[in-house]
This record gives C-alpha cells, sequence and structure tokens, in this order.
C-alpha cells in the first residue's frame, strides 16, 4: 500500500489553502486513514496553528532536508487523532531551503507508512509553489468564486500541466449560496465555465471556520453534524477514497415564477 | 495606362505581375519581356500575378511551358479568381508566397507591388500553428503565422500571430492578429468574448455591456476600426 500525495494550492494567497490542508487532513484520518500533513510554506508557517500543534514543534522540514534529525523525529503526532501527522515549515528560512528534489525525497519515505501525504503550498509560483508540486501525485486547487482567484486558479492549472501533473482537481471554498443566489457572486458553474477541471468540493462560506482555526481544532474535527462546511470537508475526503458523493445544491433556484411571486408579495 | 508588365524582386526570388486588363494578351505580352529581359532574368525563380484574370488548366499549363522555354522556373501563380488558384494547386503550382506577409517585426517579407489585392494576404499552410488546449492565464502563444486553437483562451492568456487567428471555443483572453501590421487579418471565436482584440496596429476592448448572445463571431478591421459581427460564410 504506497500513499497519495495530494498538493494543496492556489496561487492566490488568502483563498483557503491551509484551511483545506488542515480539515482535509483531518477528515481522512477521522476515516481512519494514516496520514501526514507537510506545511510546505517555509518562512510563513501556518498549518501548525491551524492544527493546534504550534507548541509541539521541535523539528521541522529544513531540519530534515539538512540532517539535524530523522523524518520521523519531525512528525509531530496529532492530539486527537492517533494516525495524524504534521510536518511544520521553519519560520526563520526562506523557500530556498528546500529543492524540489528534496520534496520528492521525503515524500518517497512517507509512501510506504501513510495513507495520504498532504502538502499545504505557498501562494504564489515560484520555488515555494514548485517545491510543493514536484512530489504530488495529484494536485487540488483551491479557489473562490472571485474573479482574482479564478484568474490566479486558471494560471496554476496551466502550470500543473506544464509540470505534467495532470489538471488537478478543484475545491471551490468561502461560496455564499444567498449571494450565488442574488448573481452577485460567481456560481460553481461560471468559474467551472472558466477553469474546466473536475470538480472536489464546493465549501460554503462558514464563520465557524474562522473560530476552528483561531481555537486550533479544524472544523471537521468538532463532532458538530450539521455543520455545512465541516460537512462538505468531509464530502471531499470521502470522494477522494473513490466515493460517489453527490454535490449538495447550495443555491435555491430562482426560477422567473418564484421571482415573480416574490415581487407581488412585496418582497 | 499604367504598366502592363511589372517585376519585382522578393526573398522568393521574382514577382512579375501583369495587368488583368482583358486587352492584354499575356502570353505575347510576357513573351515579349522575357525574350527582352533575358539576361537579367537567367535561371530566377519566379512568381507570377495575374489578378483577376480567370485561367483554365490548360492556359495555366501554356504559361508554365512558356518560362520553361526561357529556362525559368515558375512555383507560383497568385490569381484572385479561387478556381484559377484550384487549377494551379492541381497542376503543382503554389498559390501563395512563402511566408507572411510580414514579420514579427513588422518587416515587408513579400510584397505585393499592388496592395490592393488580398488574395496574396493568404499564408502558407504549413505556417499555421494548431493547438488543440486550452490556454490559460499567463500563457502566451506567440507565432508567425495563422493560429488555430481547438479550445478556450482564457482570461490573462495573450495569443500573438502575424496572421488569422481562429479559436474553436471560448475567447476570453487577448488575442493580436496581424501582429506586424497585417490590417486584412482577422479573428474568429465561437464565443468572442475577449479582453482585448488587436487586428494590425488598431487595438479594440470589448463593450462593457458584455454580449448576450453567444453566436460565432469575427472581427475585423473596417474603417480603421476593429468591428465584431456573427459569422457567416
Amino acid at each position: 500500500m504506497s500513499a497519495q500525495i495530494l498538493t494543496i494550492t492556489s496561487g492566490k494567497g488568502g483563498v483557503g489553502k491551509t484551511t483545506v490542508a488542515a480539515n482535509l487532513a483531518a477528515a481522512l484520518a477521522m476515516m481512519g486513514k494514516r496520514v501526514v500533513a507537510i506545511d510546505a510554506d517555509i518562512g510563513l508557517r501556518n498549518l501548525d496553528v491551524v492544527m493546534g500543534l504550534e507548541n509541539r514543534i521541535v523539528y521541522d522540514l529544513v531540519d530534515v532536508v539538512e540532517g539535524r534529525c530523522r523524518l520521523r523525529q519531525a512528525m509531530i503526532k496529532d492530539k486527537r487523532q492517533p494516525e495524524l501527522y504534521l510536518i511544520p515549515a521553519a519560520q526563520t528560512r526562506d523557500k530556498n531551503a528546500v529543492s524540489p528534489s528534496d520534496m520528492v525525497l521525503i515524500c518517497d519515505q512517507l509512501r510506504e507508512e501513510m495513507d495520504y501525504v498532504i502538502i499545504d503550498s505557498p501562494a504564489g509560483i515560484e520555488r515555494g509553489f514548485r517545491n510543493a508540486v514536484a512530489p504530488a501525485d495529484k494536485v487540488l486547487v483551491v479557489t473562490n468564486p472571485e474573479v482574482s482567484a479564478v484568474r490566479d486558479a486558471d494560471r496554476i492549472i496551466g502550470l500543473i500541466e506544464a509540470e505534467e501533473k495532470g489538471p488537478g482537481q478543484l475545491i471551490l471554498n468561502r461560496v455564499k449560496p444567498a449571494m450565488v443566489g442574488r448573481g452577485d457572486m460567481l456560481s460553481v458553474d461560471d468559474v467551472l465555465d472558466i477553469l474546466a477541471v473536475e470538480l472536489l468540493g464546493v465549501i460554503p462560506e462558514d464563520e465557524r471556520i474562522l473560530v476552528a482555526s483561531n481555537q486550533g481544532l479544524p472544523l471537521v474535527m468538532h463532532g458538530v453534524n450539521g455543520a455545512s462546511a465541516g460537512e462538505a470537508f468531509r464530502n471531499v475526503a470521502r470522494r477522494l477514497e473513490g466515493e460517489d458523493v453527490p454535490f449538495v445544491e447550495l443555491v435555491q433556484k430562482q426560477t422567473f415564477m418564484s421571482r415573480l411571486r416574490a415581487l407581488m408579495n412585496g418582497q | 495606362m499604367g504598366r502592363q508588365i511589372e517585376i519585382k524582386g522578393n526573398r522568393d526570388g521574382l514577382l512579375i505581375r501583369v495587368t488583368d486588363h482583358p486587352d492584354f494578351a499575356v502570353y505575347e505580352g510576357l513573351r515579349r519581356e522575357l525574350d527582352k529581359k533575358r539576361d537579367f532574368l537567367q535561371g530566377s525563380r519566379i512568381a507570377l500575378e495575374i489578378g483577376r484574370r480567370p485561367m483554365n488548366d490548360e492556359q495555366l499549363a501554356g504559361l508554365q511551358a512558356l518560362f520553361d522555354d526561357q529556362g525559368l522556373t515558375l512555383w507560383a501563380v497568385i490569381a484572385d479568381d479561387s478556381e484559377t488558384r484550384e487549377k494551379a494547386r492541381e497542376i503543382g503550382l503554389a498559390t501563395r508566397l512563402s511566408g507572411s506577409a510580414t514579420d514579427l517585426e513588422g518587416n515587408a517579407m513579400a510584397t505585393v507591388p499592388n496592395g490592393k489585392d488580398s488574395g496574396t494576404k493568404e499564408l502558407p499552410v504549413a505556417n499555421a500553428l494548431f493547438l488543440h488546449e486550452t490556454v490559460r492565464s499567463g500563457r502566451s502563444v506567440v507565432h508567425e503565422g495563422h493560429v488555430i486553437i481547438l479550445g478556450d483562451v482564457n482570461p490573462g492568456a495573450q495569443v500573438i500571430a502575424t496572421g488569422n487567428v481562429v479559436v474553436w471555443g471560448r475567447l476570453r483572453g487577448m488575442v493580436h492578429a496581424g501582429a506586424g501590421g497585417d490590417s486584412a487579418a482577422m479573428i474568429c471565436a465561437l464565443d468572442l468574448n475577449p479582453t482585448q482584440l488587436r487586428i494590425g496596429d488598431q487595438i479594440a476592448v470589448a463593450p462593457d455591456d458584455s454580449h448576450a448572445a453567444s453566436v460565432p463571431e469575427q472581427a475585423s478591421v473596417r474603417d480603421g476600426q476593429i468591428v465584431a459581427e456573427p459569422w457567416r460564410h
């Protein structure tokens, strides 16, 4: 059994790469998978904070690359899930401390022991991005339903194709169904229309994501059922496992008649 | 009445243009001219421009023989009449000058003495680039010749060609056709919704009220302006 290596990237910053990485890693671990998350954002590490493991860091990715510790020593065991690990980024170095071939080497070592390796890519298209993508079996592109984020996702997909990592799969994050319904936000179809890649998940905007990140407890671990964003992340994890999970229709389709009726009711 | 026969040098050899005035006797006129300039023409490759004059295969073969007799090679016949062009191709003659009308730096590569003809603006088929993929943001496709894309051109991508550009898909990025100054170039797309279009030296920006109907359209320069209209054949 060999691990699947997933890289989570976006091009644009702030679309929710780290949130997706943390929740996806947690969701897969909760399904009984052995998962290691790697923070490839050297110099701007976040994944440890979102996963609530910051205070346990002793060694980091750069320490492994530069031979100051064994790979096992840099793998921080999660507080809640027994088979969830984190390899944190170094905060005091920069992207050049690691090379794409270092990443390939590390992931090859992890392949035998794990089911999933999830790499959180930094924003941008430079060295850090190339480090993150180099070992990937599959690239998950995160974007938001806004024009600039979609533009960057398009660029990223082009770069992934150039690296022969396939077209990638899309996770559309922070969708506000009400706004889409009013026509004020790009819909899932609008985004797919431009990017023309396979859709892996649609994550609705959810205030609890922010709260969960601040607490260092990924939303999927909150155990609240019906938490829509959490549910969406679990669905992504199930789809990765090969399950055919239907997409929840987020938007109540406004037909002409329903709009007319609303108009007549003075709404 | 202007000169009935003009001879001009170009990169591919010599270009001879004969007037397409119906009263002009092509064979006689050419034979006289070739005899007169025998020394100058010696061993040249000749492209012959016959304008609107229609010619059948016999007449074209006669032309070939005429040049052969003088030890010259007729390699291309440039005609406005499409049937004549087809006939010429059938007997193994080229119907276009090689290379594009202009290269990327805007230098004329194969000029036509009389600029009114549009038949010579076509580029050789071999000079077309065919892409079966989506051209995504950040990509830049630059080509000397025509570009045909089977896929979308996304916003943030650019396609620059000295010839025409055909997008069998959605055009939402920037396309520059006729880069180098050919304002006769055109741009076609199944869904023409670009951030910007350039043809020759003209630049057009998509109108703010983005079009509703998605029908195939073609854009070309008319009266010094880029206009887009529904595609028709």
